[in-house]
């Protein structure tokens, strides 16, 4: 459990989202506060199966990034995050969720699971 | 109604690669407006200057202070304004609120980058950082965001690419006859489906350049010239996933209902527009949130021709970003010196809107995070 107030400088592995204390909300993206009930403290959440929403194949992307750069937006259950995908295309629709270890970008500290499609 | 008018207006020829400084540029395209509006520099009360990358490009750190003294306009009130790629317009709408306000009588606004200076990919880096830190890390770029965007948009409303490709070589024909445009080229939609894939499925003829430039408007109480007749501001969810849904850009629908409310005008009022085409996807996404066309379907009047220099609304007929070019602080600006041409009817008949009465600006920063609209009146 993080502290009150410290929301916004808790780092949290690829794979994880937040859920509110107070409320039981999920995000993704690091804020100071829950977007539903403002609460300022939240626990890690390890997120499982979402779907495809959309996804992009980057060709010009930074010197510390692979290229191509398969990104998918998916969604888990209202927890929505844009992340890099491990393998072949998928579409929209499709059923994906975290695996592995790889280095997403050269940067200290990018290193964590990347999107994998789920036969289902 | 702001009580507003925009005097003078003047900018600099958009290009890759200036000779001159950051700050010669700046300088230049204030001393266009206020030559334009027909005054001294002596009658300027604040200096509102909107630029992104004066630090990250190792140029010149207090931008503002230094161009209140090449401009020899010393005592006046100054500031710079960041809001990424809308810096400019954010610099717009401090000067209108100052002059609108009572607190300046004459506001000197200047919007410039020198996006050639220096290590490209640094440029590239620093833009890649406005993003959140948990986007940064999987390595996503701007033009990714347009990517996923613009697949969305294709498989929602089962549109064609064809639409955007149409956006690129309409946005360059209006530039063809535009002396301040980075691009002044025709091009045609082969030209568009053989460029590089930049991020799937759009091409590099579906992302703007990377430009010099800087553009000066100069705003008084008198009134004469183009009335601001509204300008609004809104922001968004910093990450682009948070959003309910990605074809959503809540900060443009927010910030276009202000500026409008503002002016106590709407869409129909509008007979020419600047769009922040920064990519292709955004005009016809924008032009959707502002309510111009219904959700989904602004890429069929886009290929039915509807946004051509004749059409309903004449949209981004100085180029846009992706023809006139992007130098990103001068973006914003520049779209309200477009627009003023425009009103007054200063252009030659190849590049004048007809009748052109009521003009309407958006100017985006991010991916959405923080847009500025404003509306002007003949």
């Amino acid at each position: 459990m993080t502290d009150p107030g410290t929301i916004g400088t808790t780092d949290l592995a690829v794979e994880e989202a937040f859920e509110c204390d107070a409320c039981g909300h999920r995000w993704y993206y690091t804020r100071a506060r829950c977007p539903n009930c403002e609460g300022t403290s939240a626990s890690p959440f390890g997120l499982g199966t979402g779907t495809v929403v959309t996804w992009t194949d980057a060709r010009v992307t930074p010197p510390d990034v692979r290229a191509p750069n398969r990104l998918v937006l998916a969604d888990f259950d209202g927890v929505r995050l844009v992340a890099q995908l491990a393998g072949d295309a998928v579409d929209v629709g499709d059923r994906v969720r975290f695996a592995g270890e790889y280095r997403l970008r050269e940067a200290p500290g990018a290193r964590g699971p990347r999107l994998t499609a789920v036969e289902e | 109604m702001t009580g507003v008018y925009i005097a003078g207006a003047g900018m600099t020829r958009f290009e890759r690669t200036a000779d001159a400084s950051l700050l010669s540029l700046a300088a230049t395209g204030a001393t266009k407006a206020l030559a334009d509006a027909d005054i001294q520099p002596s009658a300027v009360s604040s200096l509102h200057v909107g630029n992104m990358l004066a630090e990250a490009t190792e140029t010149q750190a207090g931008l503002a202070n230094a161009l209140v003294s090449w401009l020899g306009v010393e005592g006046v009130r100054a500031d710079r304004v960041e809001n990424t790629s809308a810096s400019g317009a954010s610099a717009v709408h401090r000067g209108v609120e100052a002059v609108a306000s009572g607190t300046s009588d004459v506001a000197l606004v200047v919007g410039a980058e020198k996006m050639s200076v220096g290590d490209t990919e640094a440029v590239t880096d620093t833009i890649s950082r406005l993003v959140h830190a948990r986007e940064y890390v999987q390595g996503i770029t701007l033009p990714s965001f347009a990517g996923l965007v613009a697949n969305a948009y294709l498989e929602r409303y089962d549109a064609t690419r064809a639409a955007f490709t149409e956006v690129a070589v309409k946005n360059h024909r209006n530039a063809v006859n535009n002396p301040v445009a980075q691009f002044q080229k025709m091009i045609d939609a082969e030209d568009v489906r053989s460029s590089p894939i930049v991020a799937d499925p759009l091409r590099l003829y579906d992302c703007c350049p990377m430009s010099d430039g800087a553009a000066a408007l100069v705003l008084s109480r008198d009134p004469g010239g183009v009335h601001v007749s509204g300008i609004g501001s809104a922001t968004g969810t910093h990450a682009v996933a948070s959003r309910s849904d990605p074809l959503v850009l809540e900060s443009v629908r927010t910030a276009g209902e202000r500026a409008f409310d503002a002016g106590a005008l709407g869409v129909d009022d509008v007979d020419v527009a600047c769009i922040h085409d920064a990519f292709t996807v955004l005009e016809l996404l924008e032009l959707e949130e502002l309510g111009f066309y219904e959700t989904g379907t602004a890429w069929r009047e886009t290929l039915d021709g509807n946004t051509r220099l004749d059409g309903d609304v004449a949209v981004n007929p100085g180029g846009g970003l992706k023809a006139r070019g992007h130098p990103i602080g001068a973006t914003g600006v520049s779209q309200l010196v477009e627009l003023t041409w425009q009103l007054r009817g200063d252009l030659p008949p190849e590049r004048q809107v007809p009748a052109a009465e009521t003009g309407f600006a958006i100017n985006v920063g991010g991916f959405g995070n923080n847009s500025v609209c404003t509306v002007v009146e003949a």
